[in-house]
Formats: C-alpha cells, structure tokens, sequence
C-alpha cells in the first residue's frame, strides 16, 4: 500500500485523459447497469408486489383472446383456497383519436362489488367506491392516468368499441391509487357489458381474477383449476398475476437476446476504452519504468503499479456509472408503463455487485498487456525509448 | 538600409515571463547580415541564440524592438502571413531533425512545396533535385528511422533548400551528429553558400563548425557582443 | 494547402493499436444502432412486402384489426357482387369471406409461447394468395381439419411443422404443407378451413373480414369509396397494403431503444475518440511545430487533426458494419398491436442503415476531434517544437 501515493500520481499525471476515460466509462456503465438492472428486474429478480403473490389470472389455455363461459366463475370458487373470484373483460376500443400512444390504456370491464376486495393494495374513498358499485355504467380510473387525462369524479368518458359491437358511454365515479403500483387502468362496471350483449354469447369472461387464501397455496390452487377444465370445451391455464404479466414481454420482441446483447457491446466497448488510455499512458511511460527498474524496482512492482492505477480508474468510472445509472433509473420509473418491472426498476445489490466486478474486471484485464510489457522491456532500451 | 542587408534587427528584445520567472533572453540586439553572408553565433547554453534565430525565422514575436527580413517587418506581420512568408523565405534546419517519422525522404522534401502553387510533377521534381543535391538521391524511399543520424539532417537540409529560400538559418546542426556526419553536413551548407549564394545563419557549439562560416559573432546573456569580442569565460 | 491524406493515414497505422481499440469502440456503438436499424427495417420491409396492390381489406366499422373485427357473413352476402371485384376463370367472384384467431404456440426463440395468427379461408382465399407457393406437402382440403401454414411458422415452430398435430377449437388439425409467399406477413400465417375452424369456436355467422380483388387500380379505389360510403354496410374497406403498413408501430420501442443506447455509447466512444486524439496531437508537437516552421497554418493543422479523427472514426463505422452484417438475414419475431400476433420477419441491414452509420460513427469523430486540433492549431510554434 505504500505505492498507492504513487499509483495516485500516476493516475492524475494527465488529468485531462483521466478525466475523460472516467468521464467515458461513467457513461458507459450507467448504461451496462440500467441493462442489467432490466435483465434482472425481467428475468432474474423481479419480485411480485406484496398483494399480487395472492393473485392468480385464469385464461383460456389456447389463447388470451378466447373467452371462457361464466359459469367457470362458481367452479373456481369451490376450489380450496380460493377467497373470492371476479370475472374480467378486456374491452380495447378506441379513446379519442387512437394514434396517440397516450390514449391507448387498458380499459377493463370487471364485476364492481369484487374489485376492491381482490386489489387489496387500491386505496379509495368509501363514497366514492358506493358509488361505482351502484352505477352500472361507471368507471374507475388510476390516479396517475386520471392526471395525465384531467378525468375528474363525474366527467364522461367515451370510448368506441372495436372487440365489442357497441360503444360505451361512462361516468367516472372515483380516482383510487395503489400503494404498490399504478396500473394505470380504467375499470368500469361489468353490468354494462351485461346490459348491452344480453342473450349474446359474447357475454363471456377474457380471464378470471382469482384472489388465493396465501401465497403458499397459489400454486395448488392454479393446478387444480386447470385440471378440473382440461377435458371441458375451454381448457384453462392458471399463473400468477406477475408471471401473467410477463408472458406480454415476448411482444416487445426478443427482448432477452436485444438486452444481452447490448450489454455485450457496452462492456466490450468499456473494455476498449480503458485498455486504450492504459495503454497510451503506459507507452508514454516506458523511459520512466526504465529509470524505476535502475532505482531497483521488481518487474512486478512495476506491474503492480500499472495494474493499480488501470483499476483505480476503472473503479472511479464505475461508481460514477452506479450512480448515474440509478438516476437513469429513476427518470425510467416515471415514464410510460410497459412492463410492471420498469416501474420499480432501480439497481439491486446484486446488480451493484456485477458492474463493480465488471469495473474491476476491466481495470486489470485492459492492462495487463501493456503492463507486463513494459516491465520485461530490457532496462537500457527503456532509458533510452522514444515514441 | 541597403538592399544587401537581408536581416536587420534594431534593440531586439525578448522577454519571457512565466509564473514568477522573469527571463530576459534577448536584450537590445542590433544586428545586420548581408547577403550571401555565412554567419555563426555562438554562446553558451542559455544566452538567447536560438532566440535569436527564432524571432528571425518568424518563430516567433519580440517583446520589443524591430526585426526586418528580407524587407519584411516581424513584428507587425499578421499571423496567417507569416506562415506564408516562412515557407517561402525561410529554410529551416534543427539539432533534432525533426522530420516527419511517418513520411519517406522524398515526402518529407515534398511537404513545403506543397504550399505552393507547383503540380505534383514540379514537385517531385525539385524534391529529388534537393535530395539529390545533398547526396541521397539514392534513399529517396527511405523512412527516417531508416537513415542514419547525418542522412537524417541531410534530408532536413535538403528541405530547407527545395522552396529555394533566401535564408538558410540552423540551429546547432551538427549537435547530435559524429565527427564524419558533421563534417558532411557543414561541408554541404558551406556549398550552399558559396554556390547557390544563400544566406547562412548558423548556431553552433563547436569551434571546428564555425570556422566554416565567414563571420562568427558570440551572444553572451542575451547581449550580442561587438564584433570580434567572445565572452569573457569562453575558451 | 492541406496536408496530404497519407499522412493521416499513415499516422493512424503507426498508432495501430489506439487505432484498432478507439476504431473498434465507435465500431460497436455503430453496431448497437444499425442492429435496431436492422430490427425495425426487417419489420418494415416485410410489412410493406405484404399486400397485394388490387387488394382490398374489408372490416367491421371501427375495427382497427381483423382480430377484434366482428364482420357478419350477411354483409359479406350484400357486398361480393359489387361491381369492381375481380372473377376467376369460373366467374365466380374474386371474393373471400375469412375468419381470423389467434392460438399460443411453443417457438424456438420463446419457449413459453407466442400468439400465432390463424385464418379460415374458402378455396377463394386460397386463389386470392396466388402468389404463395407450396413448398412442401399440399393445400388442406375443404372439409377437413387440416392446416397449411407459412414457411416462417414451420420454421419457428416445431409444434407446427408437416406431418405434426396442432390443437385448438374442439379438436387436432393435421398439418399437410407449407407455403411460401413474397408478402413476408403472409408466411407467418396458419390457413385452414373456414367452415371448420368457425363452427368450432361458434362464429358461423359472425367473423372477422372480407378480403376482395379489383379488377384494376381505378376500381380498387371505387371499391373502398363505395364501401365506405354504404351505410347500411357499416363497414371499413381500406387497401390491404396500408392494412400492414400501419402496422410497422411494433418496431417503435425498438428504434426508441437502440437510438437511446446508441447515444450514450455514442458519449463514451466520443470521449475515448477524444483521449486518442489528445495522445495524437501531445505527441506529434514537434511535428505540428515542425509543419508550422514550414509555412503550415494553423487552418492546416486544425484541419488535419479533424481529418485524421474523422478517418479513424470512418474506420469504426465501416469495423461497425461489418461487425453488425452477420445479423442481416436472421430471423425474428414481434408483437403486433394490430394483430396481437406474432410478426415474424428477417433482420435487414439496408444501404442506408449503412449510410447511417458511417455518418453517425463521422459525427463522433468530428465531435471528439474538434478540441484536440484545435489544441494543435492553438499551439505556439516554439512550445510546440520544445514538448514531445
Ligand atoms: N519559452 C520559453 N519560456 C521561458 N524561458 C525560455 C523560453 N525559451 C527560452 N527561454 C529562456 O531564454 C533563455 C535563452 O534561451 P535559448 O535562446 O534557447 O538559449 P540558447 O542560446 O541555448 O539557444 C534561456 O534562459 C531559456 O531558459
Ligand atoms: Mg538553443
């Protein structure tokens, strides 16, 4: 450690390169760590938020789009376990002029009394619920989409079917937040859709939301749904709500290969930026080595010296990138909702724990070459280099 | 001034201030070569020759006085202009060569005249004159590290020489060269002058050097000393 | 009154390793752009490859897709004998009742399943995608449970390849052939019987779409304005290669992300780019005095310097392409929000991606060049001839 003055020195003789290859690998590994950040959040870490681990989808097994007849509601309330079951309909439809990618959100159709019994993290005046459980024509709306809309309690809202033949014509009836995610969703009440397809047979469920006794429980539940349709007209598959929600992610594209990807360039590209500084300071230093060598320092001292300075930029450059990245992340946590996850990314020890290995990783790694050359160099070659 | 008198300096001075250091490199110098003269200034290290011969060559500025070459002021010229006026007046040759390590011989000669107005084919032309003029016609492909010490500065005159300047000013051109070398290169710039009548002004250490000029004048502290006078410790 | 580009290049040589490594570095962030470049063009490319021109696609009014489009076969009735509609060699109209759903099938790049599109077509719908061509096995006869699916499905799903069973409706249908069409959406596509597959998921009267051929380019357009036109229809009739083209949306994210990435590796490689050339201008001072002594301006030397700079950057973005070519040609898939299925196309790097890039990989050049030949050009030609 008594080189550290010196390795110190070393690093700060040309500040301006110093600085810009800190500057470059900040950069850089803020972005490897908000990509790494999503890999995890999607697949490795991401975590259900405490009141989903209790909720179950029930979809039809073939496909989303298929319906399920109703009268699954009563069977998948017998099974054990299973506390309260509500059935839900995707309505799409169009909200004032559809090329606005703000006015595409998720518009459901739900049974009004369950709705706040099975999201237990939505919070809401009682009033307010009252009233959408009375209205069979009102909606509620997430707070975070009625501020970006200036829908307030009592304003109409219409919006234009296109999945269904008809239009609907609501009221909005109350805001409510969640304390773990704003899902940015209007719900309206289910009897609307009973009202308009009477006697249809499109009068059916898009998915059923199953609220499970504990999360222990979940996955027993969803296999015996399952099996007791797997032989009926609509076999059914059950998942919990946050792994439903990840079976969107394959719409985004690749996104697993596109992620690794990118985090390949952007730590090959790290890599090449600090062996480059590394070995420019290195190559302007080789009279000096020499003159270390004739004051009698080690072949590996000399190494060790340059493997210090290559790691104590890397380092630098590193935390600077940590930091900057959780800004990165922050600023991604207050846009648009695509996936839950980017909702509450933010880098996670293990994530942290990565980039600083990658950081140390490619501090030494991008300076062993020149490192190791310079201090096999023969002593009176060194002296007398030029570049 | 006569028209014979080529570099005239009047109270020349050239002050250095750097942080707290105040260095006066040249103090009031009055100096008047004439053309086709072959003068070598010697002095000890420190006492403002190279000075001298970069407020000359238009290097750079003075803090004072006046600096006419070649009936044009120093002083006053304005930047681009004197980039202008060097290539075209002035030949220049270092201690340390300084050619262009990634250019061969013959496109370190070519790279003044490319700031003329001459063809590739001119160019060439006069470039392998100029080379073969100070004896390596035949390296003309060579890279620097490729030459010797002495073919090195040879190449260096020889790029001094190929716009044809009026003035040839050196500054200690045979410090990094052997005896032989050396004495190839002095030979070559006494050549110079003798036949091709340019104007030499050379700074030298070396006694044996100088004696191949035909005046030698001494800087001591930055005052240039009367003619005929050397510093009063020079051996 | 420059200097010569040798010397730049030649400089840059010398150098070869900086070169190599800051090359490469602008190179990979040139990658990372084309690559998303590449995505959003394959998708586009084969979205504008799709759809027939004389074509035109006829919905449920307000249906932005065939998938959530309610069409009823009695409207289909009421509009096959419109005047401007094609016939083929029995006189019959040129015509095509469809219905369009979608199944989750198991694929080779998401193991857990994808959205695959699947449409029932009468042997009309069969001549209307004349220019598909069987390349294995034989179309499914009307009548049976049988499917002919596009080529990039038999590729990308081994549930759906010839001879296997897919399950979905009330029962199995046998796959029997593969086609392949030029219109690239088209391959991504199960066709079976109409009449089979809409009995099974009870839509006999209620289905997704008509498509229809006009007889030539003025009756195309007179068909879609008389269709739209019809109130008693309540219909949308639109071209079918507008139908697809509005559907190039699903790359959006993509171009989003891959510009964003690119932009910040973009600030790390210029920063890089910079720290080479500030190595490059420190040590050729006493060339840059040397070139100064000659009669070199300043303009000159500034200028070199961001010459060099911006040749070393064309070297990334040319190591950028090159690096980013094997990708042309592979194939992928992507979400639809039209369709709520799965696109499946083939990676495009295309002449003005390339273009793209190299400008892209100049600008970084430039923008880390600037200082470092202004620094030079600042230089005093004595301090210049003393450092280096
Ligand atoms: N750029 C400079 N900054 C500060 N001092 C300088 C500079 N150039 C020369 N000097 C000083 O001016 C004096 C004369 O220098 P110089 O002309 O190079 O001497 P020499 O006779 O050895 O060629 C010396 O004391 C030197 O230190
Ligand atoms: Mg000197």
């Amino acid at each position: 450690m008594k080189y550290l003055p010196l390795v110190w020195k070393n690093a700060w003789r040309n500040r301006r390169r110093t600085l810009l290859t800190i500057s470059s690998l900040a950069v850089s590994l803020c972005l490897l760590g908000v990509m790494m950040a999503l890999y995890y959040a999607l697949f490795i870490g991401g975590q259900p938020t405490k009141s989903q681990t209790r909720r179950v989808v029930v979809r039809h097994k073939v496909s989303l789009t298929f319906p399920m007849p109703l009268h699954y509601r009563e069977k998948i309330a017998q099974v054990p376990g299973v506390e309260e079951v509500m059935v839900m309909q995707w309505f799409g439809g169009v909200y004032k002029d559809s090329r606005d990618q703000r006015n595409f959100f998720a518009r459901m159709a739900a049974e009004a009394d369950k709705l706040f019994r099975i999201y237990q993290d939505y919070r809401i005046s009682d009033a307010e619920k009252e009233a959408f459980i009375r209205d069979p024509a009102g909606c509620v709306v997430n707070r975070v989409l009625a501020e970006r809309h200036g829908f307030r309690v009592g304003d109409r809202i219409l919006i234009k079917g296109d999945i269904f033949p008809f239009d609907l014509d609501l009221t909005v009836r109350g805001i409510y937040s969640s304390d773990e995610l704003d899902d940015e969703t209007l719900w309206f009440n289910w009897k609307y859709l009973e009202n308009m397809l009477r006697n249809s047979p499109r009068l059916a469920a898009g998915t059923f939301l199953v609220l499970v006794r504990s999360e222990e429980e979940v996955p027993a539940v969803c296999r015996a749904i399952d099996a007791m349709f797997a032989n009926s007209e609509a076999p059914t598959k059950s998942e919990g709500e946050f792994t439903f929600g990840m079976s969107f992610l394959s719409f985004l594209g690749n996104v697993k290969v596109i992620l690794m990807s990118i985090c390949f360039a952007v730590t090959f590209t790290v890599l090449l930026i600090t062996a480059n500084t590394m070995a420019m300071s290195v190559r302007e230093r080789v009279r000096e080595v020499g003159i270390l060598r004739t004051l009698g320092f080690q072949k590996t001292a000399v190494v060790g010296l340059i493997l210090g300075e290559s790691a104590l930029i890397a380092i630098a450059g590193g935390a600077i990138g940590v930091l900057l990245a959780q800004g990165l992340c922050f600023v991604i946590r207050q846009g648009p909702l695509i996936v839950q996850q980017t909702k509450t990314l933010a880098i996670e020890p293990p994530v942290l724990a990565a980039l600083m290995v990658v950081s140390l990783l490619v501090g030494v790694l991008s300076s062993v070459a020149p490192a190791v050359s310079a201090a096999r160099q023969n002593i009176v070659d060194a002296l007398r280099f030029t570049d | 001034m006569t028209d014979d008198v080529v570099i005239q300096a009047r109270r020349l001075t050239k002050e250095y201030i750097r942080d707290e250091f105040h260095i006066v490199a040249l103090k009031d110098v009055d100096l008047d070569v004439r053309r086709g003269e072959y003068l070598a200034l010697m002095g000890p290290s420190g006492s403002g020759k190279s000075t001298l011969l970069h407020l000359i060559a238009a290097m750079d500025r003075p803090t004072s006085g006046a600096i006419r070459v070649l009936g044009a002021d120093l002083a006053a010229m304005p930047d681009p202009e004197m980039a202008r006026w060097r290539n075209r007046h002035i030949g220049f040759v270092f201690q340390t060569f300084n050619l262009i390590p990634v250019l061969t011989a013959l496109e370190n000669v070519e790279l003044p005249l490319k700031l003329t107005h001459l063809k590739k084919g001119e160019r060439m032309e006069h470039a392998v004159t100029a080379l073969k003029l100070v004896g390596l016609g035949d390296r003309l492909h060579h890279y620097p590290r490729q030459l010797s010490g002495g073919q090195e500065q040879r190449v260096a005159i020889a790029r001094a020489i190929v716009t044809d300047p009026d003035i040839i000013l050196c500054d200690e051109p045979t410090g990094n060269l052997d005896a032989r070398s050396a004495n190839e290169v002095l030979e070559l710039l006494r050549q110079l002058n003798r036949d091709y009548g340019k104007t030499i002004v050379m700074v030298t250490h070396d006694p044996h050097a100088a004696r191949f000029a035909s005046h030698i004048r001494y800087i001591d502290k930055g005052e240039l000393l009367p003619e005929g006078r050397k510093p009063e410790d020079w051996s | 009154m420059i200097l010569p580009l040798s010397y730049n290049l030649r400089n840059l040589a010398v150098r070869r390793t900086t070169t190599l490594m800051t090359a490469l570095g602008i190179g990979l962030t040139v990658a990372v752009l084309a690559a998303s470049f590449a995505l959003v063009d394959g998708l586009r490319l084969a979205l504008e490859a799709s759809g027939h021109p004389l074509h035109v696609l006829v919905t449920r009014k307000g249906a932005d897709s065939e998938l959530v489009s309610n069409f009823e076969r009695r409207v289909f009735n009421d509009l096959k004998f419109k005047p401007g509609i094609a016939r083929n060699a029995k006189g019959e109209p040129l015509a095509s009742l469809e219905v369009v759903t979608a199944i989750n099938l198991a694929s080779i790049e998401f193991p857990e399943g994808a959205n695959v599109t699947v449409r029932g077509v009468t042997p009309i719908g069969v001549e209307l995608r004349d220019d598909a061509r069987l390349v294995e096995g034989r179309w499914f006869t009307p009548g049976r449970r049988e499917a002919t699916v596009g080529r990039l499905i038999a590729q990308r799903y081994p549930e759906a390849r010839p001879g296997r069973k897919l399950r979905f409706g009330r029962g199995e249908w046998e796959v029997v052939g593969v086609y392949d069409s030029p219109q690239m959406a088209r391959n991504s596509e199960i066709l079976v019987d109409l009449n089979q597959v809409a009995a099974d998921f009870g839509r006999e009267e209620v289905l997704s779409s008509a498509l229809l051929r006009a007889t030539d380019e003025v009756a195309h357009q007179a068909l879609i304005n008389e269709l739209e036109a019809d109130p008693r229809l309540n219909v949308r009739a639109r071209s079918e290669k507008e139908y697809y083209a509005q559907q190039t949306s699903s790359g959006d994210l993509i171009r989003y992300l891959g510009t964003v990435v690119a932009a910040i590796m973009a600030v790390g490689s210029c920063f890089a780019a910079m720290n080479t050339m500030y190595a490059a201008v420190a040590r050729r001072s006493r060339e840059i005095g040397t070139l100064r002594v000659l009669g070199y301006s300043r303009a000159a030397i500034l200028a070199s310097f961001l010459l060099e700079s911006l040749l070393l950057a064309a070297l990334g973005g040319v190591l950028g392409i090159l690096l980013v070519l094997p990708v042309n040609g592979l194939t992928t898939g992507i979400g639809s929000f039209t369709t709520f299925t799965e696109i499946a196309f083939q990676l495009r790097i295309t002449p003005q991606t390339m273009a793209a890039s190299l400008v892209f990989a100049l600008l970084m050049g430039g923008a880390g060049g600037l200082l470092p030949a202004w620094q030079a050009a600042r230089k005093e030609i004595l301090t210049a001839l003393r450092e280096g």
